[in-house]
């Protein structure tokens, strides 16, 4: 017993450089989503190209789709819009949300909703357009409720709406066949 | 031409540390005296080549030779020199030879100041640093080199040091905190040394002392150091974040104190070995625990150096050698060990035991809420956060305890304590405190039962207690002023040190509860009073640096009507890096810190002002550096020089 | 006297008084805010509080914070809020379950046992035979030391 005791400290720290090995083959930032299996939060936001038209959940529901948060001002949504339209073209239904960051009254000019407007249009035709149409988060509220750290950022919705994933960061074709793709198909009503 | 000479120099060291590593190792188990005897100049060579490499990268770096990948990254032409000399250890790399620089200057220091040490002793030890030394070289060579070039291509202009290291904290902070970090593997390479032998005494404990109070000398400075940078540079007056890069040199310090408390013990005594070669251990272990955590990316933190999981295999199976085969031998050799002193259960030894156990635990609570998020992912449970509330919480409970124990422990005697003639100056010290605190908080009109109380009486208890012991000690020589040159410097040392304990607490206590932060917003002219301080914005204009723009702030602080002060605050925008640095404006007194921070602009010329009053903050960095200091004077006590002086006739037969 | 410099100098100022950024109704109110930016954690940044980030997410969630303690709710409401969102990984004092019970257990479970093991190794040394004392002095010490050197390699 006691000769075990000396080795206490070595047994302490193996079990430490598991934990380390392990840790160091993982993201540390990755964190899961605390949205996950909840229903849509309620919201009532203006679409980006219609401002008449006014989106709910309940508009939302009957297909299983992609609710990607993105802007222009975003690099990294700019260079997946690319991949999401090969989706698009493929069948998948994409929602888009738009991820207004806010002004800086010292620097910025106040927000106008016909520039927003050139800007995304001019976006899409440059790197391609997969969204169905877009909901305009001016104040990130929706974006704050689905627990949005920053863009991009997808959702998968199923037909219920019911939230089924929460991707944090850009969507390629490895993380879509790896990690996205099976959930889409489970949860796609046939 | 001076870089590959850099390059070459740290190869040269790279390889006399492989022959550091072995060849005195294999002389001391064929009792081969001539290899032993090489260890010595291998030891200040290995230090010579280390230095050179280092100076060809500060080279690289003054002359902003931007082939260099890690000078054109970390550095620019506009950046001040003195900056550029710092920038040269901003980086992983530079940061790592720095790091290897300091391993082969404690090495060197070991080899000049070992002479009284048998031969055999001396080899072993110098031989285990030079095994170190060749893992933290050959990372530095083949996995993260400094001076890889990107010939032929390289940019014009350097990417500039990031802002937050442009500081004088900066400057002074890494190389304080490595030698700490890195002073501990002299008595890792001591508690080795002795495995191997088998021999554990009061000797060895006496050997190792002055080493080990050196390096955590250097740690508690580096890590004081680095509290106040973060509270000058980082804008939002927070002195200690519990971020995963601090907690990493907290676990060593914690250790590291347990350490010098225990080796007395075991010099004293000749008691609780297997315990104190264990924390000699822990304490460098720590220590490379925590260059895993900040170099390999497993944790994420504000100050982490970009990652690469390359490295972080290395540093893992360097890890596992170094760590793991020293608890191997640890428990194969230690169950022989065993101590002979007796002692009554109201002993010193008792209370320094109970000194390393709140210690110990301490240092527990810092590892599991650094590494329990790591745990609770890889099994995974999910991702959380472990944070101040948590750290607050189980330190406040812990500091309790400890603190009434620190108070008592200078009394106690080896071996046996009556209890009976402690009662009547511990009674007086402890209605000396109650009166302080009392005094204290009502001359700032508050007194309440709150944290501050709490602290004010700890800090009393604690600060009073020494004092008091020291004057009675000084009395049994006769008079103070008799008594004050023959008491030895290593007790004045631990008196201070524990004075600057009470400090410490008093100051954290103070600042948790009476610190007022107000986000104001200001145009030219007002005026925002804050805890009784009145702070006019005089002026705002814009900055134009060498490496920066931005814009700058004047207020001036008035109190009751008196000028108190002007503050200089400023909000930089460094161009090269596009990001911006608020520089605080920070005016100190011992009971109060005025702290401001330009924040962003308004609409309508107002600005965002983040203002503080700050109460006691002082005294947290004032407490380190009195615990410095008292490390420094228990360094300088005679009983450790002794044996240099008298080593000549022991050093013949050696 | 000086209370009515005071009582001027208020008076005189008044117009020149600035405005918090944030207005509260009451201190505790301010300083809930305070406490509750310090201890949420910002989801995008590196590991900050929402207090200190400038991260677009740290801003709007110090605004809810606020809108959330000016309409009354306590603590625990807003913490809750925010981890129904983003998650416990935004609260910088985990929930108490039986996994994380062991933060608080194995430190208890270590000082006792670290407290048990003093114990029971000062009363085992009580009761063993009697060994010759290693109670050495700081002379005896320097000639232990002699001898040691004395001895070669």
């Amino acid at each position: 017993m006691r000769k075990v005791l000396y080795y206490l400290p070595l047994f302490a720290f193996l079990a430490l450089a598991l934990f380390l090995l392990s840790g160091l083959f993982s993201d540390p930032r990755e964190r899961d989503s605390a949205s996950l299996n909840k229903a849509l939060p309620e919201f009532a936001l203006a679409d980006v190209m219609q401002p008449d038209k006014i989106w709910t959940p309940s508009e939302l529901k009957g297909e299983t789709y992609l609710l990607n948060v993105w802007g222009t001002w975003c690099p990294t949504c700019n260079a997946e819009l690319g991949y999401l339209t090969e989706l698009r073209q493929q069948g998948v239904k994409i929602v888009g949300l738009y991820y207004e960051l806010p002004r800086d009254p010292a620097f910025d000019a106040p927000f106008n909703l016909a520039e927003l407007q050139k800007d995304v249009q001019q976006k899409l035709q440059q790197q391609g357009d997969p969204y169905q149409f877009n909901m305009l988060d001016i104040d990130r509220s929706l974006s704050l409720d689905l627990g949005v750290s920053g863009a991009p950022e997808t959702f998968i919705v199923d037909a219920d709406g019911i939230i089924r994933a929460h991707h944090i960061g850009d969507i390629n074709p490895l993380v879509w066949r790896s990690k996205l793709a099976p959930i889409y198909q489970e949860w796609r009503k046939p | 031409m001076i870089v590959e000479a850099g390059q070459l120099a740290l190869t040269f060291a790279f390889a006399l540390s492989l022959l550091l590593s072995t060849v005195p190792l294999y002389g001391s188990f064929t009792a081969n005296q001539r290899l032993l005897l090489l260890a010595k100049p291998l030891a200040f060579g290995l230090f010579i080549f280390s230095a050179v490499a280092m100076a060809a990268l500060i080279y690289a770096f003054c002359t902003s030779d931007f082939t260099v990948i890690n000078v054109a990254q970390n550095s620019s032409s506009t950046l001040p020199w003195y900056y550029q000399i710092t920038a040269s250890f901003g980086s992983h790399e530079g940061s790592m030879l720095l790091w290897v620089l300091m391993l082969c200057g404690w090495t060197a220091l070991v080899a000049q100041f070992s002479k009284a040490l048998p031969l055999l002793l001396q080899g072993r030890i110098l031989g285990i640093l030079g095994l170190i030394s060749a893992g933290f070289i050959a990372f530095s060579l083949f996995m993260s080199n400094p001076f890889a070039r990107s010939l032929p291509f390289y940019p014009v202009e350097g990417r500039d040091l990031n802002p937050l290291l442009q500081d004088f904290g900066m400057i002074m902070h890494p190389p304080t905190l490595y030698m700490g970090y890195v002073g501990f593997a002299v008595a890792f390479a001591f508690a080795i040394a002795a495995l191997m032998g088998g021999r554990f005494d009061s000797v060895w404990a006496r050997w190792v002392r002055p080493w080990a109070l050196a390096a955590w000398l250097f740690l508690t400075l580096g890590i004081m150091l680095g509290s106040w940078w973060a509270y000058n540079e980082l804008g939002w007056g927070g002195w200690w974040f519990w971020d995963p890069v601090e907690n990493a040199s907290f676990m060593p310090w914690l250790a590291g104190t347990a350490l010098i408390h225990s080796l007395a013990v075991t010099e004293k005594r000749g008691t609780f070995k297997s315990w104190t070669v264990l924390l000699a251990l822990s304490a460098f272990a720590l220590s490379l625990v925590g260059a895993f955590l900040v170099r390999s990316g497993v944790l994420v933190s504000v100050h982490s150096f970009a990652t690469d999981p390359g490295r972080g295999l290395y540093l893992l199976a360097f890890l596992l050698v170094v760590i793991g085969g020293s608890l191997l031998l640890y428990g194969s050799r230690m169950n022989s060990v065993r101590s002979q002193a007796r002692y009554q259960l109201f002993s010193r030894e008792m209370l320094l035991w109970g000194n390393n156990i709140f210690l110990l635990t301490a240092c527990l609570i810092v590892f599991l809420g650094t590494l329990f998020p790591l745990f609770h992912k890889e099994l995974g449970l999910g991702s959380i956060s472990i944070g101040e509330p948590f750290f607050n919480q189980m330190f406040y409970y812990l500091t309790i305890p400890f603190a009434l124990l620190l108070g008592l422990g200078p009394w106690v005697r080896w071996k046996q304590q009556q209890v009976m003639p402690l009662i009547r100056p511990l009674a007086m010290v402890a209605v000396a405190a109650l009166i302080v605190s009392l005094g204290v908080l009502a001359s700032m009109q508050s007194v309440q039962a709150n944290l501050a109380l709490l602290g004010m009486l700890l800090g009393a208890w604690v600060g009073i207690s020494a004092l008091a012991e020291v004057m009675l000690r000084l009395r049994q020589f006769g008079s103070i002023s008799k008594g004050i040159t023959k008491l030895n410097a290593s007790h004045y040392g631990m008196t201070l040190a524990h004075i600057g304990f009470a400090v410490l607490v008093i100051g954290v206590a103070m600042t948790k509860t009476y610190t007022t932060e107000r986000d104001v917003r200001m145009q030219q002219g007002d005026v925002a009073t804050v805890a009784g301080y009145e702070f006019t914005l005089t002026e705002v204009y814009e900055l134009n640096g060498p490496n920066y723009g931005g814009q700058a702030a004047e207020l001036d602080v008035r109190k009751d009507g008196q000028f108190v002060t002007h503050l200089h605050a400023e909000k930089r925008f460094y161009r090269i890096q596009r990001t911006i640095m608020t520089e605080s404006a920070v005016h100190a007194r011992l009971s109060r810190d005025l702290y401001v921070s330009l924040g962003e602009e308004l609409p309508g010329d107002a600005w965002a002002l983040r203002i503080h009053v700050k109460s006691f903050v002082r005294w947290i960095w004032l407490g380190g550096v009195l615990m410095a200091l008292g490390a420094l004077l228990a360094l300088c006590d005679k009983r450790y020089r002794r044996k240099q002086t008298q080593r000549e006739p022991g050093a013949e037969h050696a | 006297m000086s209370r009515l410099a005071c009582l001027l100098i208020l008076l005189f100022s008044v117009n020149a008084l600035c405005q918090e950024v944030l207005s509260f109704d009451t201190d505790a109110q301010r300083q809930l805010y305070q406490d509750l930016t310090a201890e949420l954690r910002c989801p995008q940044c590196q590991n900050q509080n929402i207090a200190d980030s400038n991260a677009v997410v740290a801003v709007d969630m110090r605004q809810k914070t606020y809108q959330l303690i000016r309409e009354g709710q306590d603590r625990q409401q807003v913490v809750d809020y925010m981890i129904n969102r983003y998650g416990d990984f935004v609260h910088y004092l985990p929930p108490v379950n039986r996994y994380t019970l062991w933060l608080w257990l194995l430190p208890l479970l270590m000082l006792l046992a670290l407290f048990a093991t003093g114990v029971y190794r000062r009363s085992r040394q009580t009761s063993a035979l009697e060994t010759p004392e290693v109670n050495t002095s700081a002379v005896e010490l320097d000639q232990l030391i002699a001898r040691y050197r004395s001895k070669k390699p």
